[in-house]
């Protein structure tokens, strides 16, 4: 614009009228702008918190086969002790049976046997977690019921699926105790885990 | 001009279809936001198939009140899923989902407008649906003013079904109290008969301590009683008052738990009756809509049609009524559109020229009810069913000439046969009768259709009154229990086992002269049958339709009401099983799918002669285990070795079954309430009888001090859960017996 040496005042002149013309905007907005605004604001606030570094959830752990689980509370809607329960033949082996509880009938999974984990020992298996969501409930099985406790996200850290034998999907992660955090809302929406077999199949 | 009392029976369905449309759209809406998922491949024709039946059943019942513009809609939409389900697309595009959710949001704002004024207009948003005709004549839209409802009868009130559907499954939850607290009553009842038992004991001991006393006190100085003694006779007495106190305050709360649970059970069955009777609503409820349907119809095809309904004060559960609506709308439509013949047809043929359509309800025995839907029409014609079938592929084409009307009657009811040569605004969909069978045949119903040689076509409809209560016969099969639905049992009965032939490899029994195929409940269901290989066998002989299989159980422990409970969500589906109930000592037990096990029993792998029972004579141990899994999961093991398995949940149940059986070997875990496992072992070591018994300690404790404790005690295997392996325990066994 200047390769002749001198200024061109018109451009200079504009690009102030628009700078004044934004600046106006900025002190006095239009309505529409305002709401525009807000909106993102809201939007901005809406945001889950899981992004803060202090976030966490409370979170049930247990063990199962000597390893120490844990699974955010949210999705846990009670803890039975497990006395007595009734198989039904035919059902995937991961499907210990069906119990009574309140007047509904759960079903009782064995977490160990639909993770294809090794079967080693001998555990007591005799405590039920009842997991649901609006349209699915299920329990799963557990040896012993350690608490609840505030997890950080942060303390949760994304892990070789290797370490654990269960696949990466049905993990939140792992913590530093080691112990395997599982996500209760993938297997509460799992369809792997919906029996729907009917005979002579 | 219609009449007054037409306008009030059209007032009284249009309120009906707002409420049936509500539901229809709600459906349509959460099958759609399921397509959008997208869900897996496979499921896509089911779900395209669901929406597009139910834009289908919405249209009819727009149709039926004349609100034309919604049915314009619906045909749309019906056209536009049509195509797609003859080549469905590999993925819907957003576009579809677009417009599919604007037409049902139309139809959701037609429906507003109509619940508001009372006058349905296609509003304005119709116009811009992508494939979507606006509504072609707004002329015909029926123009009527929302007048207030007629004035009930002073002496009832108006419910939501919702509010009375709670109300049912609210008392149906009483059942399993009425169940419960008899169980209670019987098991105080068995409680307050030993304890007397125990009084008559004691009371003859303290007759015969009485008598030494009198002997004593009698008898010379020289044998005087000592102070001793007499208090132990003293202490006796008491005892002898005290039991016979409890025994009678026992009997007493005995017979007074049984009165008040026969009680509770005839008011919780009174109240189910009630609520029954409640739900009850006369044919002529859902009949009303007919003959205005008729009139219609007959008018839109050019034909002259009379209808006649018998028997519409007949009484039905309006939850059956209300799934009937469907079905017998579209029968009526088919009559119209496919059965009766144009007027000068039927001059042609000899017939009046006005058709007539005969709809009768008949009582039938047992709660049961006959609708008879017949037209005096053409009739079915085999060549032509035959020919639509092989056109839509349902059969091969060099069948169609085969075809006889029985065969052809039963083609109709298959899924996309139309045989309509030009596809009506009103049926000729072809999906009708297959849906009509299906809502038949969910409320326990059958259907049949019928065309005799003069001409006509009939549907034979037999439903039950009431949705019946469950009755179900409890039988055991090894360890399980399971029930049967009472109305497929047709007997049962004790058959000697030597009366049991073999044909061709497959076991059958006699029954009333005729052969019927035996098959062993446990083998369909793979389980391990009990060991009562007596003489005689219970068996259960089960129909269903024409089939008829008899099944062997170990025993049959009775027949009695039960709560039909769902498996939950989890298990959405599971063969053989279609429920379960809880009884009433709070057992859970699955309820037999009767379909499921008899398409599966001549599949069962048939163990013609052997029993599935394992052979006597091997040895015999007692597991001790609190946790149900780890001691199911023990004895499933060594089940599995040959050994015969008996099961305590702890010590002293132990030992209470090692007094009572004969046992030759304990496998016990450590840590359980009551009694432990250390001093389980202990207890026996002690115990003169029982000294060498071996036991084997399993155990989640693996510290070295627990280890020198088992063998202080004097276990002969200590097995460490964290390392367990069934062949170590199967080898320890086999080391100590």
């Amino acid at each position: 614009m200047n390769k002749s040496g001198h200024i061109d005042w018109d451009a200079v002149k504009q690009r102030v009228a628009a700078a004044g013309h934004l600046l106006e905007e900025e002190f006095a907005p239009s309505a529409d702008t305002c709401r525009a605004i807000f909106e993102a604001r809201a939007r901005a606030l809406a945001v889950e918190p899981a992004a803060e570094p202090g976030a966490g959830f409370d979170a049930l752990e247990f063990t199962l086969a000597r390893e120490h689980y844990a699974i955010d509370t949210t999705w846990v809607r009670e803890v039975y002790p497990l006395r007595e329960f009734t198989p039904l033949p035919g059902t995937p082996s991961f499907v210990l049976g069906i119990i009574h509880v309140r007047g509904r009938v759960v079903s009782v999974l064995d977490l160990k046997r639909f993770f294809d984990l090794a079967p080693i020992g001998l555990s007591d298996l005799n405590k039920v977690i009842v997991l649901a969501n609006e349209t699915m409930e299920f329990g799963i099985l557990a040896d012993s019921i350690v608490g609840v406790r505030r997890l950080l996200r942060a303390e949760v850290q994304e892990s070789l699926p290797t370490l654990t034998g269960i696949r990466a999907d049905y993990l939140l992660g792992i913590t530093g105790r080691r112990e395997v955090v599982l996500d209760a809302r993938k297997l509460l929406s799992d369809p792997a885990i919906v029996v729907a077999t009917g005979a002579g199949n | 001009m219609p009449s007054t009392d037409d306008e009030q029976l059209l007032q009284r369905l249009l309120g009906i279809f707002r409420v049936e449309a509500a539901e229809h759209l709600k459906t349509m809406a959460g099958l759609l936001s399921t397509l959008e998922g997208p869900p897996p491949p496979a499921d896509m024709p089911a779900l395209i198939e669901a929406l597009f039946r139910e834009a289908h059943s919405l249209k009819g019942a727009a149709r039926s009140v004349n609100l034309s513009a919604i049915e314009t809609v619906c045909k749309e939409l019906e056209d536009v899923l049509s195509a797609l389900k003859r080549r469905p697309p590999a993925k819907l595009t957003p576009g579809w989902f677009r417009n599919t959710y604007r037409s049902v949001d139309t139809l959701e704002e037609m429906l507003g407008t109509q619940a508001a004024d009372g006058e349905v207009t296609a509003p304005s948003a119709a116009e811009d649906v992508a494939g979507l005709q606006p509504a072609t004549d707004p002329g015909s839209t029926t123009a009527v003013t929302e007048k207030a409802l007629p004035k009930p009868a002073a002496d009832t009130v108006r419910i939501s079904s919702a509010r009375l559907a709670a109300l049912l499954i609210e008392t149906e939850e009483l059942l399993a109290f009425k169940f419960g607290t008899a169980h209670l009553a019987d098991e105080l009842h068995a409680i307050a008969h030993d304890v007397m038992r125990e009084y008559k004991e004691i009371n003859r001991g303290t007759r015969e301590a009485r008598a030494l006393r009198r002997q004593r006190g009698t008898g010379d100085g020289a044998a005087r009683t000592s102070a001793a003694f007499e208090s132990l006779l003293d202490l006796v007495d008491h005892d002898e008052h005290r039991v016979k106190a409890l025994s009678e305050r026992l009997s007493a709360l005995s017979q007074r738990a049984e009165r008040e649970s026969r009680a509770l059970a005839a008011s919780v069955d009174n109240l189910q009756a009630e609520l029954r009777i409640a739900l009850m609503q006369p044919f002529a409820a859902l009949l009303e809509v007919l003959p205005k349907l008729v009139r219609d119809l007959s008018r839109d095809n050019g034909k002259d049609v009379d209808l006649h309904i018998d028997g519409a004060e007949l009484e039905i559960d309006r939850r059956i009524l209300e799934q009937l609506k469907d079905p017998l709308i579209h029968l009526i439509r088919n009559a119209v559109d496919h059965g009766i013949e144009s007027p000068s047809a039927r001059r042609q043929a000899g017939k009046p020229p006005r058709g007539l359509i005969t709809i009768t309800v008949l009582p039938l025995e047992g709660n049961r009810v006959r609708l008879l839907i017949a037209d005096d029409g053409a009739g079915v014609d085999p060549l032509k069913i035959a020919t639509a079938a092989g056109k839509f592929g349902l059969i091969a084409q060099e069948d169609v000439p085969g075809v006889d009307r029985n065969a052809a009657l039963e083609l109709m009811f298959a899924s996309g046969l139309s045989t309509s040569p030009i596809l009506t605004d009103l049926s000729g969909r072809g999906l009708g009768l297959a849906i009509v069978r299906e809502k038949v045949e969910r409320l326990s119903g059958t259907i049949v259709a019928e065309s005799p040689d003069d001409g006509g076509t009939r549907f034979h409809i037999v439903l039950p009154t009431m949705l019946a209560t469950f009755r179900g016969v409890l039988v055991a099969v090894g360890e399980q229990r399971f029930v049967l639905p009472s109305r497929a049992v047709e007997r049962v009965l004790r058959v000697a086992v030597d009366t049991i032939r073999t044909v061709e490899n497959r076991e059958a029994i006699e029954i009333d002269g005729k052969a019927v195929a035996l098959v062993r409940l446990a083998d369909v269901l793979g389980l391990v049958a009990g060991s009562g290989a007596g003489e005689r066998m219970a068996v259960v002989v089960l129909t269903a339709g024409s089939q008829r299989i008899a099944f062997a159980v170990d025993a049959v422990l009775g027949d009695q009401e039960v709560l039909v409970k769902g498996l939950g969500p989890q298990l959405r589906r599971v063969a053989h099983f279609s429920g379960a109930t809880v009884l009433g000592s709070g057992q859970l037990v699955p309820i037999i799918d009767i379909a499921d096990l008899l398409k599966s029993a001549p599949h069962a792998a048939t163990k013609a002669g052997t029993p599935s029972a394992p052979p006597a004579g091997q040895h015999s141990l007692l597991v001790v285990e609190d946790s149900i899994t780890s001691r199911n999961l023990l004895k499933t093991i060594l089940e599995t070795a040959g050994y015969r398995v008996t099961t305590a949940v702890d010590g002293v149940d132990a030992l209470t079954a090692l007094k009572t059986g004969q046992v030759e070997l304990v496998v016990s875990d450590v840590e359980m309430p009551r009694m432990d496992g250390f001093t389980l072992t202990e207890t026996i070591r002690k115990d003169s009888k029982l000294a060498e018994l071996p036991v084997i300690l399993v155990t989640a404790l693996d510290s070295r001090e627990d280890r020198e404790r088992g063998v202080d005690v004097g276990a002969n295997a200590y097995i460490v859960k964290s390392s367990f392996d069934q062949s170590n325990l199967l080898e320890a066994i086999r080391r100590l017996i």
